[in-house]
């Protein structure tokens, strides 16, 4: 046993360090007991080598001695060294090196260096004391493998301590960094250099810090700079500075860079010239290597402190982010034009689209579009480059994954095409040129080609920043051609840039002209020439035919227009859906009504952020919200509009995605969303925060597997009006009843009692609340049973309202509570109770389906509203309107129900019939979305009751219905025949028994023949009543939904005798007139045409 | 009426269905009086009375056209077949469509008396709907239409090459519909309707 461990003591140890081999085998076996043997041979080795310490137990206690004095003397020696005048300053502080193999000047030499000047040495690699490998050349394994041996240390060339020596400072390591590594990343001091000058500007300014996802999904570094150049750089923190992998590194670092010179770019401009890609620039001052040293060391200690990723480092991300986006200055150049050239008056705009039908013949449409706009602009001051490859991109490291944005056509010949990855492009033409953006550019050229445009024609319709249509119909210029060419001249004069032109008879024509026109051209399709023109035309070249449609044509062997127009119009829409059928049926026939001039008002205004979304924590998601809500906040503001859908994007991470390509990109990801809708518009930034927060918690994602995040707004009321709207809001509640108003500050009062985190209660509590109102103020309704009254809502009350609703209780209210007392829990089951009680109440009325009460319910509603506009509504006919209000709200099942499932009390739920039963689990999702309103700090509920309450009355009897149930003709028999049987309407019950009676399988065309025959005994008048009409369409759309794609017969032969009988029947004539636009649409869209039904 | 045993279901109902179409168009030709009754023949099909055209030109017509419909059939991709009436200026006056939908992934075998039977009950409506139909022009003409899903490919078969690009004009509006007769099935979903322009439109 002690013979093989000692064989292989011997084997194992030779590559090793002095004496240290049989020793650390030694230790191998140290945890079998069976060491005595090796015991009493490390003590004799110990006596060899003279030490006069205790000997170590094993291994590790060894080495540690070991080092301890070899430290001893090294300092031993340095101290010896200070007290003679040949020690020099104190320069390597804080460095601690680590020799690997043969370097020149010799590890003793270096020693020697380190002891001298402040620095200290270390004999065995360790990475917490070495701060610096220092080796000459290092064999390639270890290059392979550098992490494992470097443990990211910076690997550094002797002639660093030489030079430093020399200089009588430290200087930064990065330039001696080994040239094994450094000599795929010439680019890096590049960045350093221009980034450098920008802080020196701006000392204190904090760049931001970008930390990102390296391939192998681990950390890599980042950068931070807070600091001025002349710091001498603190060394004892550097240990921890991981090196991935060294071209992984540099890439990253490069990147990273470049961002941030684009970020930057608008205002160091001048360095920005093309020599910056030329590594020649990486002769840097060496203040900017100190920054550099110090931006890693400081990031190292980032690393440490908070393990950051990503972006959110950056605690201006989303501006940057904004602020660097080509997307986003397409998207916002929009608000600007119209700010720079307002529209012409709402009444030229509808002369413009009421002549547009009549002219539309002979009208004539001018497109002009910018020769690659992003690429002209940024050259248009360097003749020289303008037949030399030149592209635009965010960054220019030649093996980055940015996206090419734009190409100039030199560029475009090698086969270079936006979108495509720079290292890509690269590779295509070596000798591409490129730029970054230069949006003050962009702006200004913009500008210069609206004014051109705007003063040769006044029907300008502006599509993005660098192409118009112009409607030159009525031009004073007769032929269009000269006037196009005019125009371009002047283009190309005043900005240097060129324009292509189409013209043609509409806005879709002079488009695929100006395809044929470019670059810098011009081309008239004719009337005449459009049918020839169209007919070899390829589908991708219409607008609107993007890539999936091409397949999906491409797949039905459609490859040009001619070929399209050989489909029907009704199956192009039944393929493709009503709008893209029409589009392309239209499009393919060279038909295209738009008019010019028509400025569509965006419907929603929002922020996307898909490129470097990396989160560690919710805190950094939070920030990222905070921040983006802010952005989308000021667009709002900048629009002058307020919206009231708020949705919340999310881009999550496949679950089997790997690292995209592109640097920091989305990669393959799932897109949720999620959306709210909230009953007051608004644009302010906590109220968005406070939404926005509250979808994300809908998501429940992990952070870190959030790759993009969007925040879109939609159903946008302007700013003025909505705040008009706000303002009569608030004067209707000042207005309304002094009882009710008592009533409601209990309630805002219990709701911030709540902490909010469930919003059923808060539900329940308002609902609670109303019934209360209804006790107190109409004394003829009878009032709860004492057990269903919520405690807690009760003790909230105030005094004079708590009293009179003790009087109605007979005082018994007082006991009640005492009693109540310490039994919350019983409170919150109670108040569920009381909830499914509602619902109760709720179904029972909706199954009830005599007419008046429903009638007068809506009528009194609307008299209400009326009657609250007088706004003296006072006791005495305050008990009205606060009845309705509790009735009208029983329909507002968001108001009513607890929000989800699980919030009701099973054993209630047990106890109820079978058909409620299952209606309640259909209305009630195991999580219903929670509305944000009952949530309003922002809204008073009070407001928020009668915003929902208006709305829900107008179309409270259609939906009702169908809200119960969809699906009506599922199952056999159908599940309205069940619904039916149990219904109080006898035109319904005989539906049902005589569809039972007719055998399972028939239809309905059967038992409406059937009907016929007992139609007359029917007294049919008295039985019109809106729910019925209602239930009878329902049915029947469901119907023609079921039967329409295989039975259209059936279908012909219900609404015959529907027609019928409803020459005779008033009911029947309801019932046809509801539901015959619902047939003739579904018809159409499954037909292509609209079912005749003769009379 | 040779039997298949080896054929799928869309195979199988696809050739049952050539022969129904043959006899169908037949009997639309023969309903609407474009010839007189006396270029057709009494003929007995699924138990029923029928036409044939006597016109050896006439019948090949319908019979190549359909026949050639065969492999597209089987294919799914016939969407319609229509016959078109229409006037001297190319404006189509009245279409008969028959919508085919053949559901594709239907394994299990056909069950060809339910098919013939209510493909028979096709022909006997088709025979009474002569009050849904218009009065045709004295000099108007006809042709078999067929509405494909997809751009049939070319050169797949020698039939299939009988079938040219239409050049009958299409109505700008869409047409008003007169159901005739609804049959499903398995596999085959088969509607019989008419077609009419909504407007009497003049030309175009």
């Amino acid at each position: 046993m002690s013979l093989d461990s000692f064989r292989s003591s011997s084997s194992s140890g030779s590559g090793s360090g002095s004496g240290s081999g049989s020793k650390r085998t030694s230790s191998f076996s140290n945890a079998t007991n069976k060491t005595k043997t090796k015991t009493k041979k490390k003590k004799t080795l110990g006596v060899a080598w003279g030490s006069n310490a205790l000997p170590p137990s094993d291994f590790s206690g060894y080495m540690a001695l070991k080092n301890r004095k070899l430290h001893d003397q090294f300092h031993a020696q340095s101290s010896s060294s200070t007290s003679t005048s040949t020690s020099g300053k104190p320069i390597f502080t804080g460095v601690s090196i680590f020799v690997d193999g043969f370097t020149v000047p010799s590890s003793q030499e270096l020693r020697g260096y380190m002891f001298k000047y402040g620095g200290r040495f270390e004999n065995y690699f360790s990475r917490h004391r070495v701060t610096h490998i220092i080796c000459s050349n290092l064999p390639h394994t270890k290059l392979k493998n550098l992490r494992a041996f470097s443990a990211g240390l910076p690997l550094v060339k002797p002639t660093w301590i030489l030079d430093s020596v020399a200089a009588n400072r430290l200087l930064p390591w990065l330039p001696y960094q080994l040239h094994q590594l450094a000599n795929n990343q010439p680019t890096l001091s590049a960045f350093f250099s221009f980034k450098t000058s920008k802080l020196s500007d701006m000392e204190d300014s904090t760049t931001n810090v970008c930390q990102s996802q390296d391939r192998h999904s681990s950390k890599v570094n980042g950068l931070i700079s807070t600091v001025s150049n002349d710091t001498i750089p603190e060394n004892e923190n550097t240990n921890a500075f991981m090196l991935e992998d060294s071209t992984n590194l540099v890439r990253v670092k490069y990147d990273e860079g470049s961002t941030a010179a684009t970020q930057e770019k608008t205002n160091v401009q001048d360095e920005l010239e093309p020599n910056h890609q030329e590594p020649s620039t990486s002769v840097s001052s060496p203040c900017s290597d100190d920054q550099n040293v110090k931006e890693f060391q400081s990031s190292a200690a980032t690393r440490l402190s908070k393990q950051g990723h990503s972006t959110l480092t950056d605690p201006n991300f989303v501006e940057n982010y904004f602020k660097s986006s080509r997307l986003h200055f397409i998207g916002t150049w929009r608000n600007r034009y119209r700010k720079r050239f307002p529209m012409p008056s709402a009444g030229l705009n509808k002369e413009i689209s009421n002549n547009s039908s009549d002219v539309s013949r002979n009208s004539v449409i001018i497109h002009v579009d910018m020769d690659c706009f992003f690429v002209s602009v940024v050259i248009r001051s360097q003749p020289e480059l303008f037949d030399k490859p030149v592209a635009v991109c965010h960054s220019n490291n030649s093996k980055g994954t940015s996206e090419i944005s734009s190409a100039n056509y030199p560029a475009r010949s090698y086969g270079i095409k936006a979108g495509m990855f720079v290292r890509d492009a690269k590779a295509l033409c070596p000798d591409l040129v490129i730029f970054p953006y230069n949006f003050e550019a962009y702006e200004e050229v913009a500008d210069q080609f609206y004014t051109i445009l705007h003063r040769h024609c006044n029907k300008v319709q502006a599509v993005s920043c660098d192409e118009a249509f112009l409607d030159v119909t009525h031009s004073e210029v007769k032929d269009p051609e000269l006037l196009a060419s005019s125009i371009r001249e002047e283009i190309c004069k005043t900005t240097r840039c060129t324009a292509s032109a189409g013209i043609a008879g509409n806005m879709l024509m002079a488009r695929i002209a100006t395809r044929t026109a470019k670059p810098n051209g011009q081309y008239h399709i004719t009337p005449e020439r459009v049918d020839d023109y169209l007919c070899q035309l390829p589908i991708d070249s219409l607008p609107g035919v993007g890539h999936v449609l091409q397949e999906k044509l491409k797949k039905q062997n459609v490859h040009t227009c001619g070929q399209l127009r050989t489909i029907s119009k009704a199956l192009l829409q039944k393929d493709y859906g009503m709008k893209t059928g029409e589009m392309l049926w239209n499009y393919s026939r060279g038909i295209d009504s738009r008019a010019v001039g028509v400025f569509q008002e965006s419907k929603s205004i929002g922020a996307d952020v898909n490129w470097g979304v990396r989160f560690n924590d919710v805190k950094d998601c939070d920030r990222f919200l905070i921040d983006l809500c802010k952005e989308v906040s000021l667009r709002l503001q900048c629009c002058g509009v307020q919206g009231r859908t708020f949705s919340l994007k999310i881009k999550k991470r496949r679950k089997d995605a790997v690292e995209p390509a592109k640097f920091m990109g989305c990669g393959d990801c799932e897109n949720l969303s999620h959306s709210i809708t909230i009953p007051l518009a608004t644009d302010n930034v906590e109220v968005l925060q406070r939404i926005v927060k509250q979808l994300f918690g809908c998501f429940y994602i992990d952070v870190k597997e959030i790759r993009g995040i969007g925040l879109q707004v939609s159903r946008f009321e302007s700013a003025e009006t909505s705040k008009q709207e706000k303002y009569s809001l608030k004067s209707w509640v000042a207005s309304g009843n002094a009882s009710m108003q008592k009533q409601k500050y209990p309630m805002d009062q219990d709701k911030q009692n709540m902490d909010g985190t469930s919003s059923g209660e808060c539900r329940g509590g308002s609902s609670v609340k109303i019934q209360n109102n209804q006790a107190n103020a109409n004394p003829i309704s009878t009032p709860p049973p004492l057990c269903h009254l919520d405690v807690e809502v009760i003790r909230n009350l105030p005094p004079e309202v708590f009293s009179e609703l003790n009087e109605i209780y007979g005082g018994k209210l007082i006991d009640y509570i005492a009693k109540g007392k310490g039994t919350s829990e019983t409170s919150s089951s109670l108040q569920n109770l009381f909830l499914e009680q509602e619902t109760i109440d709720k179904e029972e009325e909706l199954l009830n389906l005599e007419p008046i009460p429903q009638r007068k319910l809506l009528s009194e509603i609307e008299a209400m509203q009326h009657g609250a506009e007088q706004g003296d509504a006072v006791s005495g006919s305050g008990c009205g309107p606060i009845f309705k209000v509790t009735h009208s709200s029983s329909f507002e099942k968001d108001d009513l129900l607890p929000s989800s499932l699980s919030q009701i009390d099973g054993s209630v739920l047990r106890q109820l019939p079978e058909d409620l039963k299952a209606v309640i689990v259909q209305q009630l999702p195991a999580h219903r979305t929670q509305e944000i309103c009952s949530n309003g700090a922002m809204v008073p509920p009070s407001e928020n009751h009668h915003v929902s309450l208006s709305i829900k009355t107008s179309e409270n009897p259609g939906s009702s219905y169908s809200v119960l149930d969809d699906s009506l003709w599922t199952g056999n028999p159908p599940k309205w025949v069940e619904k039916f049987k149990v219904s109080s309407c006898l035109l319904l019950k005989i539906f049902a028994e005589i569809y039972s009676k007719s055998g399972l399988s028939s239809t309905l065309s059967s038992v409406l023949h059937q009907i016929i025959s007992e139609f007359h005994q029917l007294n049919l008048a008295h039985q019109i009543s809106d729910e019925t009409v209602n239930i009878i369409s329902e049915l029947l759309k469901q119907y023609i939904k079921v039967r329409i794609g295989r039975d259209i017969e059936e279908i012909y032969i219900c609404f015959r005798l529907l027609k019928r009988f409803a020459a005779k029947s008033q009911l029947f004539l309801q019932v046809y007139n509801s539901v015959f636009p619902y047939l003739q649409a579904a018809v159409d869209d499954n037909y292509g045409g609209s079912l005749f039904i003769a009379s | 009426m040779e039997r298949r045993e080896n054929q799928t279901p869309q195979g199988q109902t696809a050739q049952v269905l050539v022969e129904f179409l043959e006899v169908a168009i037949t009997a639309v030709v023969f309903l609407k009086g474009v010839y007189p009754s006396g270029a057709f023949e009494r003929r007995r099909y699924m138990n029923l009375v029928v036409q044939r055209a006597c016109h050896p030109q006439l019948r090949y017509y319908i019979h190549a056209t359909v026949s050639g419909l065969l492999p597209f059939l089987q294919k799914g991709i016939v969407e319609r077949v229509a016959v078109i009436f229409f006037n001297s200026g190319n404006v189509p006056l009245e279409k008969f469509v028959f919508k085919l939908a053949m559901n594709q992934s239907y394994g299990s075998a056909v069950e060809e008396v339910d098919l013939e039977s209510s493909l028979r009950s096709f022909l006997i409506k088709l025979s009474i709907s002569e009050s849904l139909t218009k009065e045709l022009p004295p000099d108007c003409r006809w042709e078999i239409t067929a509405y494909f899903r997809s751009l049939p490919e070319t050169g797949t078969n020698k039939e299939a090459d009988l079938w040219i690009p239409t050049d009958t004009k299409q109505w700008q509006q869409p047409p008003l519909i007169t159901p005739i007769k609804s049959m499903s099935c398995e596999p085959l979903c088969l509607q019989l309707y008419l077609e009419h322009p909504c407007l009497p439109e003049s030309t175009i």
